[in-house]
């Protein structure tokens, strides 16, 4: 039967787009059902793993369907999440026929992000005002945005197309923590610590984090705990890049505290 | 006067952390109303409770109005919870352990480490009580609200 594959592709692909973009696994198992339920398909099943989905649907009279589907965990985009969440209601709300839905759906998975340039800034400021509430001084806060506007244009040409997670965590630390000393020792800024501290915020992975504890909370348990692998792992290797660079600094110039 | 430049500061910070998870730009005030919000009760509670104490409090609030905001505006909670949440992730104290651990002074990194841990389990507690509110609640104080 067309139709059922035609209905059960249209709901794996809303769970597919959320759980790509930084939904938790609750709310992509709960949109396939809803979407699967609102168009008469009763028997889908979904299990969901933090990289993958796999459904089943078994509606008498129809092929048996099945589908495994790879995620890769990429960046979040928080307003795809949004609008398939919007979209999901609506469905239910009957605005939408199966093939209306698949276009929808095509938009918000081409929605253009924010620009590079609107990204870089928001990482700006965002160090720029971490920097400041951690401890730091206005000025502090002043080098902290432009320290964290060079380790973002790092992540968006470097790290994320070519590195690995790991290794663009480790080096994106690294680039923060070298620009910043770069800065200080312009003579920009007072404390080094804070501005570095601010720098690096743009690598904390509070969408792993945050979903972690929330997975973990909804008793699903594997997908949170390999999210919270992921968060603490790049925490790690976040650390270990500040520190690797402290730790060459000090050897060069030997002895000099910060 | 230094109260308001901080809870200035956590809002512009939560904003700019919207804009990198392209969060919908209708939803930036917002946001940053969460996050600033958060950092008041952190900075308020401080002086009279430990660290973690003082994170519990303040996540408890952004919980609280992340849920609130999603349910008047109709949006997944994860839009609110997820910028607002970062002032209080302890990226302060890990960033001092690995910077103590490359000084050789072992104790102090050891106690950073461990002030992270005990700040991350206070978030931890503050979201696992707080979503056990049922949806309901949130749902009869928005439309108490519009009703007025």
């Amino acid at each position: 039967m067309e139709h059922e594959r035609e209905i059960m592709d249209v709901a794996i692909e809303a769970g597919h787009i959320l759980l790509e973009n930084g939904a938790e696994i609750f709310r992509v198992e709960e949109t396939v059902y809803r979407i699967s339920r609102h168009y008469g398909i009763n028997t889908g099943s979904i299990f969901t793993l933090s990289n993958g989905l796999f459904v089943t649907a078994d509606s008498v009279g129809a092929e048996p369907f099945a589908k495994v589907i790879h995620v890769p965990v990429g960046s979040a985009h928080l307003d795809r999440v949004a609008a398939v969440n919007q979209l999901s209601r609506e469905i239910e709300e009957g605005k939408f026929t199966v093939s209306e839905a698949r276009a929808e759906l095509e938009r918000i998975r081409t929605m253009p992000g924010k620009t590079y340039r609107m990204q870089v800034i928001g990482a700006a400021l965002g160090s720029a005002g971490f920097a400041y509430i951690y401890g730091g001084s206005p000025i502090d806060s002043l080098a902290a945005f432009i320290a964290g506007a060079i380790l973002y244009i790092y992540i968006l040409f470097v790290s994320r197309p070519h590195l690995s997670k790991m290794v663009g965590s480790i080096t994106g630390g690294a680039v923060a923590t070298v620009a910043s000393m770069i800065l200080y020792g312009l003579g920009l800024g007072e404390h080094l610590n804070y501005i570095v501290i601010g720098s690096v915020v743009s690598l904390i992975p509070g969408v792993a984090f945050t979903n972690a504890i929330r997975d973990i909370t909804d008793e699903n348990y594997l997908a949170g705990v390999v999210r919270m692998l992921d968060a603490l792992l790049v925490f790690f290797c976040i650390a270990m890049g500040v520190g690797v660079v402290y730790a060459v600094v000090q050897r060069l110039i030997g002895g000099v505290v910060f | 006067m230094n109260l308001i430049a901080q809870v200035f500061a956590a809002l512009s910070g939560t904003i700019g952390f919207s804009v990198m998870f392209s969060v919908p730009r209708e939803y930036y005030p917002l946001c940053g109303f969460v996050g600033g919000a958060g950092w008041l009760i952190y900075c308020l509670v401080l002086p009279y409770a430990a660290v973690p104490e003082a994170t519990l409090a303040a996540t408890v609030l952004v919980v609280l109005l992340s849920r609130l905001f999603a349910v008047w505006r109709r949006c997944p909670v994860t839009i609110f919870l997820i910028p607002g949440i970062i002032p209080l992730v302890p990226g302060g104290d890990i960033y001092w352990m690995a910077y103590y651990i490359v000084m050789n002074q072992m104790e102090m990194a050891a106690e950073k480490g461990f002030e992270a841990v005990k700040i991350a389990v206070a978030i931890v507690l503050g979201i696992v009580f707080v979503f056990q509110v049922p949806q309901k609640v949130f749902r009869l104080a928005v439309d108490t609200a519009k009703r007025k």
